[in-house]
């Protein structure tokens, strides 16, 4: 993962957003770190309204981070569960 | 006219109602990826009790609810169904609009409707413990209660972030005996994994699950519970409809149109359930799932399997979907997240039985507004894509100049929800609809996959 990467530190500070998942205020900095160290898949839904999201994460992260973080399809809760059990065995 | 329709006791439904045995079409059972072949509930025992696998996969049309379940729901039910008159006079609708209040239960939602049911099935099946995951605290909430009803241990699993900032749903569920924990824990091998890498990991609700599964599978008399998408949760919820079929009958009513908001199916099919088994019967009656315009699942997706990951590793479960690569646009309603809805509402839906409408957050919430301002009541967020519906249908009554009877699941009361009120008031919520051209494109990438038949 690029670190610095001339991401400016307001991104990290003043950005905040109510997560639906949570139900609480979340800090940009939690949306773009929250997946294993990666972006929230939600993350370019969430805030392509206020701003370039996808600059900042193409400058962040590096294409196969960002393959990783949004290349899969949002897992059902069934699927998670499915998962968890192979995990286990 | 009352206000308000009480059903006594005595009367209290004695049976849920499993649509599995009216479906025009089976349902398509969910398949493995690695080989092609249906689930089998012995691949689901490791997290659920043998009994409620057996509901899960029941084709009996009515299901006897046990007496100590009966007992319990007796707390808060029969809910009261209510008319909306203040409603009505505000919109000056000739349009009668009733509302099944399911926000009078402890933990505020008709999310206990099915966690007393699972908690009783895992006391009789034996198990001592419950562990489940929680993120915004309403599931969290609904089991702890039910497992203090029971006897049972619970563990509740609740992502660090949310617990540190979000106290009022944790200290629900440590009244009600629960132990909630922050997740990541180090009460985990996956908790620890991310504990090691960040003492201060602020967790995701995707740790949560893994550290509720991983508790159910390795302790001993523990299992896992879910609050939504599978059958036996849908059954349980019908309770919702039968009682309120129950209700209008009393005086003299039955619905033109039902209306719920529909996030992984559970609430709405509460309600629609018993009335869908009239409409296969003939009753003419349209039955309206309503879901955020960010995340149009039933509305713009395509009845496909669905790989749940590039890996391949999860099963197909049959649904509409939108496919991969989909992200989901900022929703405020915390039950409305689900990427795929449960798959007896797909199926109902492409069977023509129930359609489906969406509506963005800003118009939703103005509705929340309306009907706190006129019922009382502060509506959780995700009830709100219903009462918008409702406030559609009523006008377009009016416009008709037709007498149309309307019934709505109020899911639950918005009440430990504030923020979202507050951020919409406050102007900080933003529309957002993803674009039919976005939507097909993403759509693409399931044409591949087989078409359930």
């Amino acid at each position: 993962m690029k670190r610095g990467g001339g991401i400016p530190l307001f991104y990290t500070h003043a950005m905040t957003i109510y997560c639906h998942q949570l139900g609480i205020i979340v800090e940009f900095s939690y949306c773009i770190s929250m997946n294993d160290g990666l972006p929230c898949r939600n993350s370019i839904g969430c805030y392509k309204e206020r701003t370039d999201i996808v600059a900042i994460l193409r400058e962040k992260f590096t294409d196969e981070e960002l393959r990783k973080a949004f290349s899969d399809t949002p897992k059902s809760r069934i699927e998670r569960i499915i998962e968890s059990i192979k995990n286990e065995e | 006219m009352d206000r308000k329709i009480f059903l006594n006791e005595k009367d209290m439904p004695k049976q849920w109602y499993n649509i599995q045995a009216d479906l025009p079409n089976p349902l398509p059972p969910p398949l493995n990826p690695a080989t092609g072949q249906p689930i089998t509930p012995d691949m689901l025992a490791p997290v659920f009790p043998m009994n409620l696998i057996e509901q899960e996969v029941s084709r009996e049309r009515w299901i006897d609810i046990p007496e100590e379940v009966l007992e319990k729901y007796l707390i808060w039910r029969p809910t009261p169904l209510y008319r909306a008159y203040s409603l009505e006079k505000y919109l000056k609708t000739p349009a009668r609009i009733y509302f099944k209040n399911e926000g009078v239960s402890p933990p505020g939602s008709h999310k206990p409707n099915t966690a007393i049911a699972q908690a009783y099935y895992n006391k009789v099946f034996g198990i001592k413990r419950m562990a489940t995951e929680t993120g915004a605290g309403q599931w969290g909430s609904a089991l702890a209660f039910a497992c203090n009803q029971f006897g049972l241990e619970c563990k509740v699993y609740m992502v660090r972030v949310s617990y540190n900032q979000k106290p009022y749903r944790r200290i629900l569920m440590e009244t009600w005996g629960a132990k909630c924990v922050p997740s990541p824990s180090p009460d985990t091998k996956a908790g620890r994994k991310f504990l090691e890498q960040n003492p201060e990991h602020p967790g995701s609700l995707g740790i949560s699950i893994s550290e509720a599964i991983e508790d159910a599978v390795t302790s001993k008399d523990t299992r896992y519970s879910l609050g939504s998408v599978l059958n036996h949760v849908l059954l349980h919820q019908t309770i919702i409809g039968l009682e309120a079929q129950k209700q209008l009958a009393m005086i003299g009513e039955y619905p033109d149109i039902v209306v719920g908001c529909a996030g992984g199916g559970s609430n709405f099919s509460g309600l629609f359930l018993p009335f869908v088994r009239d409409k296969i019967h003939g009753k003419k009656i349209k039955i309206v799932a309503c879901e955020p315009a960010s995340c149009p699942t039933l509305t713009k997706g395509h009845y496909v399997y669905d790989f749940g990951d590039t890996a391949e590793t999860t099963p197909l479960l049959p649904m509409y979907s939108l496919g991969h690569g989909f992200v989901p646009a900022p929703i405020h309603a915390g039950g409305l997240r689900y990427h795929g809805m449960a798959p007896i509402v797909s199926r109902l839906l492409m069977d023509g039985l129930i359609e489906a409408r969406a509506y963005t957050q800003l118009e939703t919430f103005a509705a929340g507004i309306t009907f706190a301002g006129t019922e009382g009541f502060i509506p959780a967020p995700e009830t709100n894509h219903a009462i918008q519906c409702v406030i559609e249908e009523a006008k377009k009554a009016k416009e008709e100049g037709k007498e149309k009877v309307i019934l709505m699941n109020w899911s639950g009361h918005g009440i430990i929800d504030l923020a979202a009120y507050d951020a919409y008031i406050s102007g900080k919520l933003e529309d957002y609809v993803l674009p039919d051209e976005e939507i097909q494109r993403l759509l693409k990438d399931l044409e591949k996959f087989p078409k359930p038949k």
